[in-house]
């Protein structure tokens, strides 16, 4: 250990001969690593905010929307605008599914849309989500004050809303908003609640711009239309996901009258396979960032390569002198790995430095939300360690091979 | 057969036999020793001389274990050197030599103790205050008390030669091998240098020095003559010069600026 630690000693001390070499040839790790860690941080970071955000709309949903994502023939369609299946999902198929299902706790039908909201001379741009009562509790809405729509609400079409706390503060201000009558998309809507508020969601979006109505209203007063942008159900348990899945696609298929070897008309995922999708898109993203990070590194430790050679000839002497005094080959091999693997890892721990830094700027001051686990630290840690060894061991056995008489000689 | 005995009787520090060496530079045969024996004494101080190209530097390489020999035995304190490997040979430069160069061979970036400390750092035996300890001894022995800190470039040179000393004599070595140690040292300096090196000798430290000066030659014992990679003659110088001596009748730069 305590020769460990002199021989540490030793490779800074000849390092800091030359400062400023030794930080341009450390510039590669640093940069390296700093990106690796800096992106893992930020898709980890991602990932735990979207996971977070997909769990906060409510636990174990699943989640049907018209048409079928799963052939790609069908979402080149529906780029050209020639889909009708755009339109097959209707109230009637959540109710069906809620009355059919054995497995669900219920189903709820959505319209997303935006629209203006105005309430007197004010005036502001929300999202709408129309839904049925039962949304209440699938997706999760907590009202703060007031109380939430009803089936007769919803079977009768009436104009009311809550509303969110953004609204609130936009077009009410410190004026109570229950029982006011707003115009939303110039219809006039009584307010009968609020909703408590939600934050941001991964991508920045206020969430508590929202104003939720019921589903009926918003398809006959507001959109003139008689289908849903998707249906929103919730299973008993996490365990019974894949087959309330199934009993969900059976239901609509038969409502559907598809035959058998006609394909749906609908697309039907769970929060299970949204998670894992988001999982894919992330590991997709690391393992790009990775492999550019990698080249990174590779380019920094033919730096490493490069200055280690031009330090043995350099030092040649010094090596001459060394094996005079009673250093064996190992002691001069050691002494040059050493020297570059410190390089490398103070290059590495730089670089996490940099890359934490940038993560918390990152998370402070932008929408960007980032997560600094040990494990990209570890793994640029031990990464730098690799690359020091794997291109200091050459220059280092160079050195370690003069002949000391030779080397004494060297001018 | 004579001196044979006088190993006996005394300790004989190297004790070298038909060493040869020849060197190949390109189609060339170059023959550096041709059948050289030599012994050396505990407590003995000894010059070669001889023109260049005589073979003292390959000599000097091969006591000094730098390089090994082509044929012939080479006892190092009673252990056959010759035919060991770069390894073992390294530990021997490390325990029983101590080098001292022409041109001093200091690490620049490092001051006088770090300089002093190379040959404990790869001994592997002491450490922390004995080693030390023994680092202030040796700069005490060469009279370099108080330059502890300074690196060899802040220093002139016969006090880098001094620190080289005190590095060749860190490890307490059978012998101190010195090649050409007053060659670039004027001769007040190089006078100074001898003076030390009595001192030690005195002390009972084994001494060779190669040389082509007579004049420091004759502050040693025995002078051994080297010329086309064969010892000629060997002779006992009968009065050493004593170095102490002669700095006294030196002029020294401080009488000359008064003087004038």
């Amino acid at each position: 250990m305590r020769r460990f630690l002199e021989s540490v000693k030793i490779a800074f001390q000849s390092l800091s001969a030359n400062k400023l070499r030794a930080f341009l040839t450390m510039l590669g790790i640093i940069i390296g690593v700093g990106a690796v860690v800096a992106m893992m941080s930020i898709g980890y970071g991602a990932q735990e905010s979207v996971l977070s955000s997909v769990q906060d709309i409510g636990s174990n949903l699943i989640i049907v929307t018209p048409g079928n994502q799963d052939e790609e023939q069908q979402g080149f369609e529906r780029m050209l605008g020639e889909d009708k299946d755009r339109e097959s999902l209707s109230v009637e198929d959540a109710e069906l599914i809620e009355k059919e299902a054995k497995l669900l706790n219920g189903a709820a039908p959505a319209i997303l849309n935006s629209a203006i909201a105005t309430y007197l001379n004010k005036n502001t741009r929300v999202s709408i989500y129309a839904s049925s009562e039962k949304a209440e509790t699938i997706y999760n809405f907590k009202v703060d004050r007031g109380r939430f729509y009803t089936k007769s609400d919803v079977k009768n079409a009436s104009n009311v809303a809550l509303i969110g706390q953004t609204v609130i503060n936009k077009i009410f201000g410190k004026i109570d908003p229950i029982g006011k009558i707003i115009k939303i998309d110039g219809k006039n809507f009584t307010v009968i609640g609020t909703i408590e508020p939600k934050g941001t969601d991964q991508f920045g979006n206020d969430q508590d711009n929202s104003i939720t109505i019921p589903i009926t209203t918003a398809q006959q007063k507001l959109y003139g239309i008689d289908y849903v942008n998707m249906i929103i159900a919730q299973s008993i348990s996490e365990d019974d996901m894949g087959q309330a899945t199934a009993e969900i696609e059976r239901i609509l298929r038969k409502a559907h009258n598809l035959r058998p070897g006609q394909s749906n008309d609908f697309t039907v995922r769970n929060q299970t396979q949204l998670v894992d999708i988001l999982g894919t898109i992330t590991n997709i993203f690391t393992i790009t960032i990775s492999s550019i990070a990698g080249i990174a590194l590779l380019v920094g430790g033919i730096g490493i390569m490069n200055i280690m050679l031009v330090s043995v000839t350099e030092r040649t002497r010094e090596i001459g002198i060394r094996k005079a005094v009673g250093a064996k080959n190992r002691d001069i091999l050691l002494q040059f790995l050493t020297e570059s693997v410190v390089l490398s890892i103070t290059g590495g721990i730089m670089g996490i430095v940099f890359a934490v830094t940038v993560s918390l700027i990152l998370n402070r001051f932008t929408i960007l939300t980032t997560s600094i686990t040990s494990f990209p630290i570890i793994l640029a840690l031990s990464f730098s360690t690799v690359v020091g060894l794997f291109f200091g061991i050459y220059p280092a056995m160079r050195a370690s091979r003069l002949n000391p008489i030779e080397a004494l000689r060297y001018e | 057969m004579n001196d044979n005995d006088i190993c006996l009787n005394n300790r004989c520090i190297i004790d070298i036999t038909g060493i040869s060496k020849t060197y190949r530079l390109g189609k060339v045969d170059v023959v550096a020793l041709r059948h050289v024996d030599l012994k050396i004494l505990e407590g003995e101080f000894i010059a070669i001389m001889g023109p260049s190209g005589s073979g003292k530097s390959t000599l000097m390489n091969i006591l000094g274990c730098l390089d090994t020999p082509d044929g012939g035995t080479y006892l190092l304190e009673n252990t056959d050197v010759s035919k060991l490997g770069d390894s073992r040979l390294a530990e021997i430069r490390n325990k029983k030599i101590g080098f001292v160069f022409q041109t001093f061979n200091l690490l620049s970036r490092s001051n006088a103790i770090s300089n002093i400390e190379l040959p404990l750092i790869y001994s592997k035996k002491l450490a922390g205050k004995s080693r030390k300890q023994k680092i202030f001894e040796s700069l005490d022995a060469v009279g370099l008390k108080g330059w502890e800190k300074h690196k060899p470039s802040e220093l002139s040179g016969g006090q880098r030669q001094r620190v080289a000393i005190a590095r060749a004599l860190v490890n307490d070595p059978a012998i101190i091998l010195a090649d050409e140690p007053t060659g670039n040292l004027d001769s007040v300096t190089g006078e100074e240098i001898m003076a030390i090196f009595q001192g030690l000798n005195r002390h009972g430290k084994t001494i060779l020095i190669v040389t082509h000066e007579l004049d420091i030659a004759k502050h040693t014992d025995k002078i051994i003559y080297l010329r086309d990679g064969l010892i000629f003659n060997v002779e006992k110088v009968q009065n050493p010069v004593d170095a102490n001596h002669m700095l006294k009748t030196m002029p020294r730069l401080e009488d000359k600026v008064r003087g004038a």
